[in-house]
């Protein structure tokens, strides 16, 4: 009798454990689709395997500020927990900029979890928020006044042209495609 | 008015017509039939007595039952799903089993960052 609960107990973790897959990828399948039909022209989406939806490279190459000219790989991991948890983001390409660590740990408000204000992760948001955020890092959402990579901010304050220069060193050695 | 002077038209008040006053003498308190009804089709119209949104969380209309339901297929005693909507203080409605996932990390309507606090359940 034991062995029997035991194991009805486990087929239905498995089970769901499947369904949230499941709805997890119900979810993707529709919101891969809207952000296909939003993308912009300077942005690309890459599946390394056409049967997993939840893993996908986002390439970005902003067409103005300081990393202009500069394609620079995003790693999209969307968890089965999704959407009640955002996508894991990494950056892939090494750059010099406030709000990205060397290591490639993307501060960016709706990317957060747990977060007080309003900014933060919500179920209501979809992939195309994503997308939108990680652009708008390269313009209007870049932040020197709280700065993830300290150094990079203070050098911005000091220097605009030595700071733009670090981050077009950056773009000729890890960002040209 | 007038349909109220039709139906009166019976042997009884109208001993004029001809057939009318032969029958009176047949069936003396009977009125005579004007017209039968023979099939009868009822319409009816409903609504919603909520604006029927879509759930801001698993985007399935929230009178439907919610994308995780769905994809395990509960249902009740009854066989039915039992897949309930919730309204917030604020008025934004989300299926029950998704919002009650979210409110444990989050006690915030996702919609309006308000503090989460139920107005009422139900469909």
């Amino acid at each position: 009798m034991i062995t029997l609960s035991q194991r009805l107990k486990k087929q239905q973790d498995q089970g769901v454990l499947n369904n949230r897959i499941s709805v997890r990828d119900r979810l993707l399948a529709r919101e891969l689709q809207e952000l296909a039909q939003v993308l912009p022209t300077n942005c690309l989406v890459n599946h390394d395997n056409v049967n997993d939806l939840s893993s996908f490279m986002l390439i970005i190459k902003p067409t103005e500020g300081f990393w202009q000219g500069g394609s620079f790989k995003f790693g999209v991991n969307v968890t089965e927990e999704y959407n009640m948890v955002p996508p894991i983001v990494k950056c892939l390409t090494r750059l010099w900029h406030p709000n990205i660590s060397e290591g490639g740990e993307v501060c960016l408000s709706l990317l957060r979890q747990h977060s007080v204000d309003g900014l933060g992760w919500s179920p209501t948001r979809r992939l195309n928020d994503v997308l939108w955020g990680l652009l708008a890092l390269f313009t209007d959402l870049l932040n020197f006044d709280d700065p993830l990579n300290i150094e990079a901010a203070d050098m911005y304050r000091t220097s605009r042209e030595e700071f733009q220069k670090k981050v077009n060193e950056y773009v000729i050695k890890y960002a040209i495609d | 008015m007038r349909i109220e002077e039709g139906k009166a038209v019976s042997p009884s008040k109208s001993p004029t017509m001809a057939d009318g006053v032969e029958r009176m003498d047949n069936e003396s308190i009977k009125p005579e039939k004007m017209f039968t009804l023979k099939k009868w089709n009822a319409v009816a119209m409903w609504s919603w007595d909520v604006e029927c949104d879509t759930c801001a969380i698993c985007r399935v209309q929230v009178m439907d039952a919610c994308l995780r339901c769905q994809a395990e297929s509960k249902r009740d005693f009854y066989g039915k799903q039992d897949c309930v909507v919730v309204w917030g203080e604020c008025n934004h409605s989300f299926h029950y089993c998704c919002m009650s996932l979210w409110v444990k990390q989050n006690n915030r309507c996702p919609l309006c960052q308000q503090e989460w606090s139920i107005q009422r359940m139900g469909k």
